[in-house]
C-alpha cells in the first residue's frame, strides 16, 4: 500500500506501472498528495476518509465527488474511503492515456446511483439535477420541457416505475431514454450507454482529472 | 479463487459486467428464477486459460484495461505470470523486442513531456475556462513548436553556412555562361544605409525593415550564390536555399496533418449529426478537469443553457419545416440578399486593398512610415470592421444558432485569407508589369525594374510589416482596449457599463488571427528566412499576454465551442493557409525571374533552374534515378495506386456503418425475444400456480434472498447454497 511518507519501493512502483495507465512521475505525485491527505486524519490509517479526499481541489467542485469516492472504494464500510491503490485506481481511470472503454465503464458506474447496473429514471434525473444544478430556478422552465412533448410518444416502459416529481421532468427524461435506449426495456445499461459515448469526440478529453 | 469470491458480490457483479455481454435490467426477471449459485459460479474470469498464441505483447495493456480494482488486477497478473507459454525462439525473441520498444516508447514520452512547455499553465486554463479556451492555447503552443523547429531547419542549412561562408570570405561566384553586358543596369543594387543618417531613422528602418534592416540577413537580398566545392566538401547555397523553403513547407504540412488525422479519427467517429444530441449531451457534458466552484457552476449554467440552445434549434427546425411558400421565399429571398450584401462588402475591402497596395509602392513623401503601413492598416482594419457587421447580418437571416456560428466563422476565414491573397496580388501586378514581361517597364530585366531593385527583398519586407502590425495593434487592443474596460466594468456602477459587462474570450476570433498570422509567415518565409524564429517570439508573447488577459480581464462565454470538431476545423482553415502560401512559393519559384543584383540566385533565370543545374553535376546513375522519379511513367501509376487506396478505405467506412446498424436492429430483435420469453414463463407460472396452491410462498422467498445478494453488496451472510427458511 503507501509506503514510507517519502518514496515508493522501485518494484511497487513498477507494478503500479503495469497495472495502470499512470506513468512513475505521476504515480509518485499522487504518493506525495495521498500522504498529505493521509497526514490529515486522525490517527494511523492506510484509508483515507472521503472528507479528506474531497478536499483535494481536482475533486472539491465535482457534482458527482461523492458517487466517484463510492465507485472507487474497496472499503468494507461503504463509507467511501480510499486506501492509495484506489487513489491509484481513481487516477488511472481518469487518466491521459486510458482508453475509452475503461473511462465509459467507469463513466456508467459513476452515473449509476443506485449501483443496480443499469441507468434506469430516477439515476437519469439526478444526473440531469447533477449538471444543471439543483436549485429549483435553474431547472429547465416549464415552456421548454413543453417543447420537448411535440415529437415523442411515450411508448411502452417495460418494468421500470416512472416516480418522479415532475411530469414535465418526465417527459425529457423520456427523450433521452428514446435516443439511447435501444431495445426499449426502459432503461441504459452498459453497452448502450457505450453505443452512446462512442460517438462523442469530447468524452475522452472531458473525463479526465490530473493532479 | 476464495479471495475473488470473498470480496464481495460487488467484484462478481463488476467481472460480469466485462465480460457478461447481455444486459441486466431485462433479465431480472429470468434471474428470479435461477438459483443464486448458479450466479455467481457466472464470474467470467477464466483462471484456467491457456493462450491460444504464445505472443500477447497485448498482455500488460490488457490488464490495465481490466475495470477490476487493485487487488483483483494483482491477482490476475499473477496467475498470468504464472502461466508459462511454450513458444518457440522465434517467438520468444519477439516478445523480447515488443517489451523493450514499449519500454523505449514509454521513455521517450517521460522525455518529451519535460520538453515541452506550459503544461501547467494549460492545465490551469482548462480548470477554469473550459475545454474550448484551453483548445486555443493547444493550438498556439503546436504554433510555436511547429515555427521554432522550422528556424532550426533553416538555420542548420541556410543561414549558419551563409554565416561561416562570408566570415571565411567566399563571394559570389558568377557562372560563365550568363551574358552579363546586357543586364548591367540590372545588377545595380545598393541598399546599404547612409551612415550619416539620423537616430530616428533606425527606429523608422527597425519597423519597416528598410535601411540597416534590409541588408541583412533578415532578407533574401543579403544571401550570396556562395558555391563552395573544396577537398571532397560541397555546399550550394543556392540549392540549400531552395530546398529548404521546399522542405519547411512538406514539413509543416505533415506535422499539420499529423495533428488532423488525430482529430479526424474522433470526429469520424461521432457519425451519426444531431441523433442522439440530448443523451450525448447529458453522459459526456461534464468536464471533470474543471476546478473550482466558480467554474464548476459556470458549467452548470452552460449545460443548461446548451440544452435550452438544442431544444431552440429544434423549434426552429420545426418552425422551417412548417413554413408556408410565401413565407419560405421571402425568407430565402431575404437571406439571398443579405448575401450579396456580405459579398459587396468583401468585395469592397478587396478593391480598397488593391489600390491601397498600388499607392503605397509608388509614392515615397514625406510620410513615409504612415504610407508604409498602409496595407497593414487596412488590412486590420477590415478584419475588426466587416466580420462585426457579418454577425449583425447574420442575425436578421434567422438560422439556427449553430448554422449562424458557423456561417460567421466561414466569412471571417474568407475575408482574412483572400484580404491577404489580394495584397500578394496587387504586388504582383506591381513587379510583373501585370504579367507581361514583354512591356516598357519590365524589359530589360525580366520584372519592374525601376521600383522593385530586389523585388524578393520588397515582398520580404512587406510580410514582416504585416507580421509586426498584428503584433502591435494585438499589444495594443490589450492595453488599450481590455483592461480599461475590465477597470470600468468592475469600478463603474453605471448601466451602460453593466450592459456591456467583462470581455469574453472568443476563442474563433482569436485562432483566426493565429491562422492569419501563420499563413503571413508561411507566405513570407521563402523571402524572408529568419521570418519563422521572428514568429515563434511574436507567439511566445501572446501566450503570455492572451493568458494574462484571459485571467485578469475575461468571464468564461456562455456558448462555448465543442472543443473537438472544433479543433479539427481549425486545423483545416490553417491547411487552407498553407495552400495559399503554398501556391505563392510555387509560382516565385518557378515563374518570375529571380533579381540580378541581389539574393542567391541572381544568376538564374528562375529559382527553379538551380535544380537542374545541381542534378546535372550527379553521377549518371543517380541522374537517372531522379528523372525517373519525376517522370510520368512513376507519378501516374502512384497517382492511381493512392486512388485505389482512398476508394479502399472509403469503402471499409461504409461497411463498418452498414454493421452497426446491423447490430443495432440485431439487438432491438433480441429484447423482443427475451420479452416474450418472458410473458410465456409468466403465463406458465400463472398456470403453475394455478395447479399448485402451496408453491408460490417458498418462491417469493427466493425473490427476497436473490434481491439481498443482488443489492446488498457484502451479505456473504447469506450462504448461498443454503436453503430457505422453511415456512
Amino acid at each position: 500500500m503507501g509506503g514510507t511518507a517519502s518514496n515508493l519501493p522501485k518494484e511497487l512502483l513498477s507494478e503500479y506501472q503495469e497495472l495502470t495507465f499512470l506513468t512513475k512521475q505521476e504515480i509518485n505525485e499522487a504518493h506525495k498528495k495521498f500522504c498529505q491527505l493521509q497526514a490529515r486524519e486522525n490517527g494511523p490509517n492506510e484509508r483515507v476518509s472521503m472528507q479528506n479526499i474531497l478536499t483535494l481541489p481536482e475533486l472539491k467542485s465535482n457534482p458527482f465527488r461523492e458517487r466517484v469516492c463510492h465507485v472507487f472504494s474497496t472499503s468494507d464500510r461503504k463509507d467511501g474511503s480510499l486506501s492509495f491503490e484506489d487513489f491509484l485506481d481513481l487516477l488511472s481511470a481518469f487518466s491521459d492515456s486510458a482508453t475509452l472503454e475503461i473511462k465509459s465503464h467507469y463513466a456508467f458506474r459513476i452515473f449509476d446511483f443506485d449501483d443496480d447496473g443499469t441507468l434506469d429514471s430516477e439515476d437519469l434525473k439526478k444526473l440531469v439535477n447533477c449538471l444543471t444544478g439543483e436549485t429549483d430556478d435553474a431547472r429547465l422552465t416549464l415552456e421548454e420541457m413543453r417543447q420537448l412533448i411535440g415529437n415523442v410518444s411515450p411508448s411502452h416502459r417495460g418494468q421500470t416505475a416512472i416516480r418522479s416529481a415532475s411530469l414535465t421532468q418526465t417527459r425529457f427524461l423520456l427523450q433521452i431514454l428514446e435516443e439511447s435506449d435501444i431495445d426499449k426495456d426502459g432503461t441504459v445499461n452498459l453497452s448502450e450507454f457505450q453505443h452512446v459515448i462512442s460517438r462523442s469526440p469530447d468524452f475522452v478529453s472531458s473525463f479526465k482529472i490530473v493532479l | 479463487m476464495v479471495g475473488l469470491v470473498f470480496t464481495g458480490y460487488r467484484s462478481v457483479h463488476i467481472v460480469s459486467y466485462y465480460y457478461d455481454i447481455s444486459p441486466y435490467g431485462s433479465q431480472r426477471s429470468l434471474r428470479l428464477r435461477k438459483v443464486p449459485a448458479e450466479d455467481t459460479s457466472a464470474v467470467q474470469f477464466d483462471w484456467a486459460s491457456t493462450p491460444e498464441n504464445a505472443e500477447e505483447p497485448d498482455e500488460p495493456r490488457n490488464l490495465r484495461e481490466l475495470p477490476l480494482h487493485m487487488g483483483l488486477k494483482r491477482a490476475v497478473w499473477q496467475v498470468q505470470k504464472m502461466r508459462v507459454p511454450v513458444v518457440s525462439r522465434w517467438g520468444s525473441w519477439r516478445i523480447k523486442q515488443s517489451k523493450t520498444f514499449r519500454h523505449f516508447c514509454e521513455i521517450a514520452k517521460e522525455v518529451l513531456s519535460y520538453l515541452v512547455p506550459w503544461k501547467k499553465g494549460i492545465q490551469k486554463i482548462g480548470g477554469h475556462f473550459g475545454g474550448g479556451v484551453q483548445s486555443y492555447f493547444l493550438f498556439l503552443r503546436f504554433l510555436v513548436i511547429l515555427n521554432f523547429l522550422s528556424f532550426l531547419l533553416i538555420a542548420a542549412f541556410v543561414l549558419i553556412p551563409s554565416i561561416v561562408f562570408r566570415s571565411i570570405g567566399f563571394n559570389s561566384s558568377i557562372p560563365l555562361s550568363v551574358n552579363l553586358t546586357s543586364v548591367d543596369e540590372c545588377l545595380q543594387y545598393d541598399p546599404k544605409p547612409d551612415p550619416l543618417a539620423v537616430f530616428y531613422t533606425y527606429f523608422l528602418d527597425l519597423v519597416s525593415g528598410t535601411g540597416f534592416m534590409e541588408y541583412s540577413y533578415l532578407f533574401y537580398g543579403y544571401y550570396h550564390n556562395t558555391m563552395v566545392e573544396s577537398k571532397g566538401f560541397s555546399y550550394n547555397i543556392p540549392l540549400a536555399y531552395l530546398l529548404t523553403a521546399a522542405f519547411y513547407f512538406i514539413f509543416c504540412l505533415i506535422c499539420m496533418i499529423i495533428r488532423m488525422g488525430n482529430v479526424a479519427c474522433a470526429v469520424v467517429a461521432k457519425g451519426g449529426g444531431a441523433v442522439g444530441g440530448y443523451s450525448m449531451l447529458v453522459f459526456t457534458g461534464w468536464d471533470h478537469g474543471l476546478q473550482g466552484d466558480r467554474a464548476a457552476k459556470h458549467k452548470q449554467n452552460n449545460l443548461r443553457y446548451q440544452l435550452q440552445v438544442d431544444l431552440e434549434e429544434e423549434r426552429l427546425q420545426r418552425k422551417a419545416a412548417s413554413l408556408t411558400l410565401g413565407q419560405a421565399f421571402a425568407l430565402y429571398a431575404l437571406r439571398g440578399f443579405l448575401n450579396l450584401v456580405v459579398l459587396a462588402l468583401i468585395g469592397g475591402t478587396f478593391y480598397g486593398i488593391a489600390e491601397v497596395t498600388k499607392f503605397s509602392q509608388k509614392t515615397t513623401g514625406f510620410n513615409r512610415l504612415l504610407l508604409q503601413y498602409l496595407p497593414s492598416i487596412v488590412i486590420t482594419t477590415s478584419n475588426f470592421v466587416v466580420p462585426l457587421l457579418c454577425d449583425k447580418i447574420a442575425l436578421l437571416e434567422k438560422h439556427s444558432p449553430s448554422t449562424t456560428v458557423i456561417l460567421a466563422l466561414l466569412r471571417a476565414v474568407f475575408l482574412r485569407l483572400v484580404s491577404l491573397g489580394v495584397l500578394l496580388y496587387s504586388l504582383w501586378e506591381q513587379i510583373t508589369c501585370n504579367g507581361d514581361t514583354s512591356s516598357a517597364d519590365c524589359t530589360p530585366c525580366g520584372y519592374n525594374y525601376e521600383q522593385y531593385k530586389c523585388w524578393e527583398t520588397r515582398v520580404g519586407q512587406e510580410m514582416y510589416k504585416l507580421t509586426l502590425f498584428d503584433f502591435l495593434i494585438t499589444i495594443a487592443t490589450l492595453i488599450l482596449v481590455e483592461f480599461p474596460r475590465r477597470i470600468t466594468v468592475d469600478h463603474c456602477s453605471c448601466k451602460l457599463a453593466q450592459w456591456v459587462g467583462r470581455q469574453e474570450f472568443l476563442v474563433p476570433t482569436n485562432v483566426l488571427a493565429l491562422v492569419y498570422s501563420q499563413t503571413v509567415v508561411w507566405t513570407g518565409a521563402l523571402f524572408s528566412p529568419l521570418l519563422p524564429l521572428i514568429n515563434t517570439v511574436k507567439f511566445i508573447l501572446f501566450f503570455y499576454c492572451k493568458k494574462i488577459t484571459l485571467f485578469q480581464n475575461c468571464q468564461p462565454a456562455l456558448r462555448t465551442f465543442r472543443s473537438t470538431s472544433s479543433n479539427f476545423f481549425f486545423l483545416l482553415v490553417l491547411l487552407f493557409g498553407w495552400m495559399l502560401a503554398s501556391v505563392v512559393l510555387i509560382y516565385s519559384v518557378a515563374k518570375i525571374h529571380p533579381s540580378h543584383g541581389c539574393g542567391p540566385f541572381r544568376f538564374s533565370p528562375s529559382m527553379w533552374h538551380v535544380v537542374p543545374e545541381a542534378i546535372d553535376m550527379l553521377t549518371s546513375t543517380s541522374k537517372d534515378f531522379l528523372i525517373y522519379i519525376g517522370s510520368q511513367k512513376f507519378s501516374i501509376p502512384l497517382f492511381i495506386f493512392s486512388c485505389v487506396l482512398l476508394c479502399y478505405m472509403g469503402a471499409l467506412t461504409s461497411v463498418y456503418g452498414k454493421s452497426v446498424a446491423l447490430l443495432k436492429s440485431q439487438c432491438k430483435l433480441e429484447q423482443r425475444d427475451k420479452q416474450f420469453l418472458v410473458r410465456q414463463i409468466e403465463e406458465l407460472n400463472a398456470t403453475m400456480q394455478n395447479e399448485e396452491p402451496q408453491r408460490p410462498q417458498r418462491d417469493t422467498e427466493r425473490f427476497y434472498q436473490t434481491e439481498q445478494q443482488w443489492n446488498g453488496h457484502n451479505n456473504y451472510a447469506f450462504i448461498p447454497d443454503e436453503d430457505p427458511r422453511a415456512y
